[in-house]
């Protein structure tokens, strides 16, 4: 029972931080990256190459960052800017870049299987049983998340201004806000932080260049339920995560990665602009 | 060129268009039953795959590049119709039972799964985003289904070693050529007709054909399952002839392959489609061996590169240098006649529109409250007011049932309740809206055409050369000299022309109310006369009723039997021209003179 | 209040329209530092579509737009603002889901200055001041436009352009926004172009005015008792 318990945590924040970017990004821009796989796979390799530099494990999730980043700069730049009136045709560039990325990752590693390490290793005794402490850890990784950028959006002017644009862009462009550069940072951003997000998960899975599209689908669904609020994303991961649990501990591991697409679909059929103002 | 009396019956295709269409497929089938001797054993094998890909390609092609509807998902199709073929002949042998077996039951499963997504997906109100979404999801679901099915399917390594047909390679080739080309022919007839052509009118404009009467979520989900069906035939040829049906033949992935196809060789173009899966797949077969990443980088860097410079892909790339603007064919002409006099029933009630207790909330803001007003055959009634007043709201509640707050709403006697558009249109609505809404890729003459549908059918082979409208429709379009202009596409005609066209269209619907919102907006004064004279006539000799939305007072006085003023949300006056024009209440209105009571927020 | 008599805003032969039809049509005025020009007109003849194309949201089809004696006809819409043209559209002007506090923070383009200048402001409209932490989409009707006079005036502009401010307002809310916009004019030199039905407050306040019909400007000129009259003729029913 305290198993469950602290795989539906775990498994909740891993889904958090791992939607959290590409929420961001939906919010602003209104568009799906179909990238953000690949920003995560980006950052899983970025973390292996850490590894094999022998640079401090805990490292990986900035350097994870800036590469996913600096990738998202110039996606931005030259592919999503211009396809600002085709939503639809936005998506599938960002898949094409999804493949391109995917190519190169194969091209440079290899198509192996890796592994990396957890920079926190062994067990830790909590509710009458051993658990994994690195995935213990993603619990406070993602609280850490969620309020840094909570922070962000509330608590600074770039934030106001982002929040602004999210709102009613035209107006906050009257009011001198340069919705373009917002536009551009936010997917910067956002891609990083898929790409830490890659790197944080890397020691508890395994590092190949297809790892990125399972993630994908789980957080594009859970980002469309919860219609832009980080809030509700929360509470999503928690209820779609721990659905996800109880299906793949008491039905099949299988059918039980198929809960939060099959719940979110139905749920979205439902109140197709999500639960943010539920 | 016009005629009046009945309507004649459609001429059918002249001889130059069946050659045009015959020419090509003969020369296809020659091709087919020749090739095998001439090309190699590995281009026979890679090709007769190539063939059933790109049957699926084709379906891929008709729901994206002709309905738009963005879908990742036939793949699903394609697997199920590979794993339906897979899992009866491993379970019964092969036999003509079996085969007839499994040829139903590939059908049935992908129309049962096509309508279920369909159902999921095209709703009114729906998001395409939410539609492509739920394509995704289709095949993700499906593979994980296929993973955990133990024997039965073979989970990953798939299923293998049932027999099939035993055919020769050549043969198998001609088999699948032939199937391609006989699945173009007929999806080209069909996308030709002036049935198909209502898939474009779907893509380009959803709600307006939610305006003229048609069931768009139906038509959706009706192509879904055709399509669907199709795909999961292709999927069963494809395991018949290679014996194995393994999950990537269903997956997410095969559904993006699909996708890159008919965007690199040209979507809204079934040539298109056809070529890029015979050049993806064959270059696949050829360069994935000697350059195994690469091969994909390079598809990957060229479907971005067509995505953002030329949406049109290779194909369509081609067609614009050479100058095949997409016209009607040549030698497309279309005789205008009158359309049979449709009688009225002789208790037709006067009023057509009642509006009671109307409101309208938008959660703590009321925009409308307490509207209340009848409309009669005959009457032209212009609803004024300052901006922010809510006459584009109203207009919203008398058109779609699910609009209003609270309040009863009749149109034709007929109460709206919850009904959304299409079947308010049933009940004689006719809405024009403020931006000329028409389908932009289509001709005038289509255009027109689709609007009749409600009262004509549409053929699924024939592309009419006549066209039957009303004679308030006529009228419109003869006087505003579209009659010249019916081949010409309607994203080239000035604003002014669209706004005519669009009338036309609502009038083609033989309405019994027409809803106008703003219709002179950017006309010259000319065109603002002849609408005037429009729609005075309509009123008087068809016994028409017209609201029209409108803020140039002067025109509103010239061409009104009554004026509604809204202000705040209410109704503050209603009467004749004469009564409103000089009201004082309409002075402080518009122009601020005297005390006004202040809105709650 | 004159003052340089070199225009602040020079408009010139400027057409401008949306959906292949032209809504504003050669249209040419100017507006002096510190002076208040009333655009008047019935409804739909293209005010706000000016407005809206001066500040850069509708394509220019033909013309010029020169501001503080640069050329700014294709600059984009931020960059106007930051060349202090404050702009109040006629919908949507305010963030519902935002507070007052931040819509008012968002009246200028960093939140330095902020206590300094919204003291001054909360002197013209001390209700705000009671509503700082409250959702701008809560206050009343005329609460919510004395809020967006505040933010416009809070970034101290050379010209700020109002669409429409007095609709479904008060008689006192009215009467205060003119008080206020006075003031301000005459202590900080702010030049105004407002764009209204309300003659009584339009006239009030402007110096100068011209009426649009069906995007053409058919008279102008200085506001006096008999332009008035004449004005009042245009827009009869």
């Amino acid at each position: 029972m305290g198993t469950l318990l602290l795989d539906i945590l775990t498994t909740a924040a891993g889904l958090f931080i791992v939607s959290s970017g590409l929420l961001i990004v939906f919010g602003v821009m209104k568009i799906i990256n179909f990238a953000h796989g690949a920003f995560i796979t980006v950052g899983a390799y970025a973390a292996l190459v850490t590894y094999w530099l022998a640079v401090p494990l805990w490292l990986s999730p900035v350097i994870g960052f800036a590469a996913g980043a600096a990738l998202g700069a110039v996606t931005e730049g030259f592919i999503v800017r211009r396809l600002y009136r085709r939503p639809l045709d936005a998506i599938l560039a960002t898949w094409g870049l999804s493949i391109v990325l995917g190519q190169l990752v194969t091209l440079a590693f290899g198509r192996q299987v890796q592994f990396v390490p957890s920079p926190l290793a062994g067990t830790m005794a909590l509710l009458g049983g051993d658990y994994s402490r690195y995935r213990l850890a993603l619990v406070p990784a993602a609280l850490v998340i969620g309020v840094l950028f909570t922070a962000l959006l509330n608590g600074t002017r770039l934030g106001l201004n982002t929040r602004a644009v999210i709102l009613n862009e035209g107006l906050a462009q009257s009011l001198g806000i340069d919705s373009t550069r917002v536009r551009f940072i936010t997917f910067a951003i956002g891609s990083g932080l898929a790409a830490a997000a890659g790197a944080l998960i890397t020691p508890l899975a395994s590092v190949d260049p297809n790892m990125g599209i399972a993630w994908l689908t789980n957080a594009f669904m859970l980002v469309m339920v919860s219609g832009g609020s980080l809030l509700t994303l929360a509470v999503s991961c928690l209820v779609l995560g721990g659905l996800q649990v109880l299906a793949s501990t008491f039905i099949s591991p299988i059918l039980g990665g198929l809960t939060i697409a099959v719940v979110a679909a139905l749920a979205l059929r439902l109140r197709p602009a999500g639960f943010a103002r539920a | 060129m016009l005629e009046t009396g009945e309507a004649a019956r459609p001429a059918g295709w002249g001889i130059g268009a069946w050659v045009r269409l015959a020419a090509p497929a003969l020369l296809a089938a020659c091709l087919v039953l020749a090739a095998p001797g001439v090309i190699g054993t590995y281009l026979v094998d890679i090709l007769v795959r190539a063939s059933f890909v790109a049957i699926a390609a084709i379906t891929v092609d008709i729901l994206w590049g002709y309905s738009g509807f963005l879908t990742f998902g036939q793949s699903a199709f394609f697997g199920l119709g590979a794993y339906g073929l897979a899992i009866v002949f491993t379970g019964f042998g092969f036999s003509p039972t079996s085969v007839a077996l499994a040829v139903t039951v590939v059908i049935l499963a992908s129309g049962a799964v096509a309508l279920f997504v369909g159902w999921l997906s095209f709703y009114p109100g729906a998001t395409p985003l939410y539609a492509s979404v739920i394509s995704l999801v289709l095949p993700i679901v499906l593979v994980q289904v296929l993973y955990s099915g133990g024997t039965f399917t073979g989970s990953s390594s798939g299923l293998v070693g049932f027999d099939s047909f035993d055919l020769a390679n050549e043969d198998w080739f001609r088999v699948a050529g032939l199937g391609l080309v006989a699945v173009a022919v007929v999806a080209k007839i069909y996308l030709s007709s002036d049935a198909g052509r209502i898939l474009s009118a779907l893509r380009d404009n959803e709600q307006r054909c939610a305006y003229l009467g048609l069931d768009t979520s139906l038509r959706r989900i009706l192509l879904l399952v055709v399509c669907g069906v199709v795909a999961g035939m292709a999927g069963f040829g494809y395991a018949a002839y290679g014996g194995i049906a393994a999950p990537e033949n269903a997956s997410f992935l095969f559904g993006t392959e699909l996708i890159v196809m008919v965007a690199l060789g040209g979507r809204g173009s079934l040539a298109g489609a056809v070529i890029g899966a015979l050049a993806i797949e064959v270059a696949s077969a050829f360069l994935s061996g000697s350059l195994p990443y690469v091969w994909e980088l390079i598809v990957g860097i060229v479907f971005i590169a067509v995505i953002l410079l030329l949406p049109g892909g290779l194909y369509g790339g081609v067609a614009h240098l050479v100058g095949l603007a997409r016209r009607a064919p040549a030698g497309r002409t279309t005789r205008l006649v009158q359309a049979p006099a449709r009688p009225r029933p002789p208790d037709a009630a006067d009023e057509v529109v009642r509006a009671t207790g109307v409101e309208k909330h938008f959660g703590s803001l009321t925009v409308l409250s307490g509207i209340n007003f009848t409309a009669r055959r005959g009457e032209l009634v212009s609803l004024v007011g300052p901006n922010g007043a809510g006459k584009t709201t109203l207009i919203r509640c008398l058109a779609d049932g699910r609009e209003r707050s609270a309040g009863e709403v009749q149109i034709g006697g007929h109460p709206i309740g919850r009904l959304a558009p299409d079947r308010i249109v049933a009940l004689g609505l006719g809405r024009k809206f403020q931006a000329a809404s028409v389908f932009e890729t289509l001709s005038v003459a289509d255009c027109l055409r689709i609007a009749r549908t409600r009262h004509e059918r549409p053929s699924w082979f024939r592309a009419s050369p006549v066209l039957a409208l009303p004679p308030a429709a006529r009228v419109v379009v003869e006087n505003a000299g579209l009659a010249e202009r019916l081949h010409e596409p309607a994203r080239l005609l000035s604003h002014g022309l669209k706004q005519a066209l669009e009338l036309a269209m609502v009038l083609a619907l033989e309405p019994e109310v027409v809803l106008l919102d703003e219709p002179t907006a950017g006309l010259t004064r000319v065109e603002r006369q002849r609408f005037g004279t429009i729609l005075t006539e309509l009123v008087r000799h068809d016994r028409l009723c017209v609201l029209i939305i409108e803020h140039d007072l002067d025109f509103v006085r010239e061409i009104s039997s009554r004026i509604i003023v809204l202000h705040q949300g209410r109704i503050a006056l209603d009467g004749t021209v004469a009564e409103v024009v000089d009201a004082p209440l309409v002075r402080e209105i518009y122009t601020g003179h005297g005390q006004m009571a202040e809105s709650p927020a | 209040m004159t003052g340089d008599p070199a225009p602040l805003l020079e408009v010139s032969g400027l057409s401008s329209g949306y959906g292949g039809s032209t809504v504003i049509r050669d249209v040419s005025f100017s507006v002096r530092r510190g002076e208040v020009l009333a655009l008047v007109g019935k409804n739909g003849m293209g005010k706000t579509s000016l407005l809206k194309t001066i500040m850069g949201f509708l394509p220019v089809e033909s013309g010029r737009v020169t501001f503080r004696g640069r050329d700014v006809t294709h600059l984009a819409p931020h960059a106007k603002r930051r060349q202090a043209l404050a702009y109040a559209p006629q919908e949507q002007a305010l963030f519902q889901d935002l507070t007052v506090r931040e819509n008012l923070r968002l009246g200028l383009l960093s939140d330095g200055a902020f206590e300094a200048r919204f003291a001054q402001v909360a002197e013209a409209f001390p209700i705000l001041a009671k509503r700082l932490g409250q959702r701008a989409g809560t206050l009343s009707g005329g609460e919510q436009k004395m809020l967006i006079v505040a933010r416009g005036l809070m970034a101290e502009p050379l010209l700020f352009m109002l669409d429409e401010v007095t609709e479904g307002l008060q008689p006192s809310v009215i009467d205060r926004l003119a008080e206020v916009l006075a003031s301000r004019r005459r202590r900080d030199g702010i030049a105004l172009l407002i764009v209204e039905q309300h003659l009584p407050f339009a006239l009030g306040i402007a110096d100068r005015y011209a009426v649009l019909k069906r995007g053409e400007i058919i008279a102008s000129g200085p506001v006096t008792a008999d332009a008035a009259r004449g004005i009042e003729e245009h827009m009869q029913i």
